[in-house]
């Protein structure tokens, strides 16, 4: 009986999720385009990405870095989510506020902050240069240095709410006799968040890291919106390569083999997280 | 009941009851035609539709128009499913891959059987639709780069008139650099920025292109001298960073000197700068007279069920009537001869300088560059500009961007070609 229950979304699962991976890793073995019939090449294309391919290597670092912004923005939710989980006034419309840029269209909150970074009508540039802190307008988007790091930031103010929903959800699953005790006892803030708060936190922690690992990966549409891949390579990650690979160039074999091992690289990042969440990320204990 | 009677009978039942196959069999008739990007012109297609179905009884034809990104992708996978549309519109050198894979229709044997047709096209324009010998499509629109420049501000620097070389367009760019104003702003996408190194005389491939031809002292000195002129504010920076719009937009804003940009800029720039008319705005071709082809043409798959029915409706749709149509309602002009004459006269008397834009458009033809018919143009464009990008805004030398633009291109052509 519960096979014919799970036999709609298993079939669904397997027709959208197992098979198309299946037919890629095929795919990825084959001299193959919507222009020629397939011919399997065995290794070539996997030897093309890691002995041939400069920009695969510029893409997966990009990619690393992008994703090493997760716990940043990690931090800083935890930050907002201890103060929204004070007793303040008005912290409600705070938690909202907050929220608020998680819902927003990825697509739309790429052009308002290519809008906000814009080194002509832009208002960060805007406030720098009325405040004096620079003299000539920043080329956040158009720089070598700083396109990542803006693109970075544009991620971690979509995510943060989401973080924040997490993480206040885990603090208010934390009995809070606990911390009256430990404070009874003589411990103070900073020893009571230490010793109470994190490691009851833990699994939001983790959940929300391993999420953000994943959304790292996958911010395709972001970084396509707010530029494209450049200046150079300079935000080039796997995802907006995959992209270009297979719809600018037509070389969905070659696509499907850097779609392979990004999948690879996603597997193992979840599984170590994973494995130092103590193989429970994301669980909530009712206990 | 008389034998004749019964005969008589007999035919107009047997005809009332084929009747209705015959006209399913000709209403099944189908055309699949798909555009790129021009649904606004929804209209004159319907009308083009209605004199096509005049003349061809019973053809339905299915249009579907697509965004800019989204026509190749939905291409291929028609291609793959064996629905490819039967006439398409392509516009850059995407059509190569497709002509080189065996996707296209070899319009040569069409043109040759009816040489009043051919002869309708402007010849160079016609030209840069051919593959290995072969015409693959024909023209819908055209546009190519010329160089727009800002008179105010040639005055203000105390310029005559617009360069006519690589050393008077960096000269005159630097001139005007003050403040937030700068010299000088190219396009770069689809090879639009080529002409600057084809002006000095560089070249991308040999001339059978087989091999990259541009590491060249003459091509580090242009680029180097590019680098420099970035660097110092004469060239914008948005040149080599912006995609469409923010190039436009900022030689709209009236802060940039010159624009080196294709003919459909025009129309945004326009209606972006309030400071554009006549007295405001020049346009000359540019140094060398070098320009980048971006034109749409129609091609037929070669999965067509109908491969004439097909041609007889891009005839119609490129034709001098319908051709004259489009240039007026879309103010550009479309590589059909007298279609274009009659256009542009029209154009002229609406928009004079508008005409002026699109007279540099049938002027010089015969040097187009950055048009080279190459089945894998995309993939070498995205190993060749990254390091112009590199030199240009001053993350490596001149020298070392062209030497590993080099090795790229070298891959990209031994695992390509």
């Amino acid at each position: 009986m519960i096979w014919c229950l799970l036999a709609p979304s298993l079939a669904i699962f397997l027709a959208y999720r197992v098979l198309p991976l299946a037919w890629n890793v095929v795919l990825s073995f084959e001299d193959w385009s919507p222009l020629h019939p397939a011919r399997w090449i065995g290794w070539d294309n996997y030897d093309e990405m890691l002995f041939d391919d400069d920009v695969f290597w510029q893409a997966l670092w990009n990619t690393l870095l992008f994703m090493a912004s997760a716990p940043i923005a990690i931090a800083m939710a935890l930050g907002l989510a201890l103060l929204v989980n004070a007793d303040i006034r008005g912290r409600d419309v705070y938690r909202t506020i907050v929220f608020l840029s998680y819902p927003l269209m990825t697509v739309a909150v790429a052009i308002i902050w290519r809008w906000m970074f814009d080194e002509r009508v832009g208002l960060i540039n805007y406030v720098a240069r009325s405040l004096g802190l620079v003299d000539r307008p920043i080329e956040f988007l158009n720089s070598f240095d700083w396109a990542l790091p803006s693109v970075i930031v544009a991620n971690i103010w979509q995510t943060l709410g989401f973080y924040m929903i997490v993480l206040l959800t885990g603090l208010q699953s934390i009995p809070p006799e606990l911390r009256e005790a430990a404070a009874i006892d003589g411990a103070g803030a900073v020893r009571r968040f230490w010793a109470i708060t994190m490691p009851l936190l833990r699994p939001a922690v983790f959940l929300c890291f391993v999420i953000g690992m994943l959304n790292s990966f996958t911010s395709f549409d972001l970084v396509y919106v707010m530029t494209g891949g450049g200046p150079g390579r300079a935000t080039e990650l796997l995802v907006t390569y995959i992209y270009k690979l297979g719809f600018a160039q037509t070389r969905f074999d070659y696509a499907a083999a850097v779609t392979v091992f990004f999948f690879a690289l996603l597997i193992s990042v979840t599984a170590v997280a994973n494995r130092l969440s103590g193989d429970d990320a994301g669980a909530m204990r009712a206990d | 009941m008389k034998r004749r009677t019964v005969l008589k009978g007999t035919l107009v039942g047997a005809a009332a009851v084929a009747m209705p196959f015959v006209a399913r069999a000709q209403a099944s008739t189908k055309l699949s035609f798909l555009t790129w990007n021009i649904a606004d012109q929804e209209a004159l297609f319907k009308d083009e539709f209605a004199d096509f179905q005049r003349t061809h009884k019973g053809v339905e034809i299915e249009w579907l128009d697509k965004k800019g990104p989204d026509l190749p992708a939905f291409y291929q996978t028609q291609l793959v499913a064996g629905t490819a549309p039967d006439v398409v519109d392509l516009q850059g050198a995407i059509w190569v891959e497709y002509a080189a894979n065996g996707a296209l229709l070899d319009l040569t044997p069409y043109l040759a059987k009816e040489p009043d047709v051919a002869r309708l096209y402007n010849p160079d324009y016609l030209a840069s639709w051919r593959y290995e010998g072969k015409t693959y499509m024909l023209p819908f629109y055209i546009a190519k780069t010329l160089l727009y420049y800002n008179k105010t501000m040639f005055k203000e620097a105390g310029l005559a008139g617009p360069p006519t070389s690589f050393d008077e367009l960096i000269e005159f760019s630097g001139r005007m650099v003050k403040g937030e104003k700068s010299g000088f702003l190219t396009l770069n996408f689809d090879w639009l920025y080529w002409p600057l190194f084809k002006m000095n005389g560089v070249d991308l491939l040999t001339p059978d292109l087989k091999k990259p031809a541009f590491n060249t002292p003459t091509a580090v000195a242009v680029l180097d001298r590019l680098a420099k002129a970035t660097q110092s504010g004469a060239i914008n920076k948005i040149a080599w960073t912006g995609r469409w719009v923010e190039p436009n937009g900022a030689f709209a804003g009236g802060t940039v000197g010159m624009l080196h940009a294709h003919s459909s800029s025009y129309f945004f720039v326009k209606g972006q700068g309030p400071w554009i008319n006549r007295d405001t705005l020049g346009v000359a071709q540019a140094p060398g007279y070098w320009a980048t082809p971006t034109n749409h043409g129609f091609a037929i798959s070669k999965t067509s069920k109908h491969p004439d029915l097909a041609w007889e409706f891009i005839k119609l749709l490129t034709g001098n009537r319908w051709a004259t149509e489009f240039a007026r309602r879309r103010k550009l002009l479309t590589g059909t001869i007298q279609a274009d004459k009659d256009g542009l006269e029209l154009i002229r008397k609406e928009d004079p300088l508008g005409g002026e834009v699109l007279q540099t458009q049938l002027e010089h033809t015969d040097k187009f560059t950055g048009n080279w018919p190459l089945p894998y143009d995309a993939a070498l464009k995205d190993a060749f500009y990254p390091e112009i990008q590199n030199a240009v805004l001053g993350r490596k030398t001149a020298q070392t961007a062209l030497a590993d633009a080099e090795r790229a291109v070298e891959r990209v052509m031994r695992r390509r070609a």
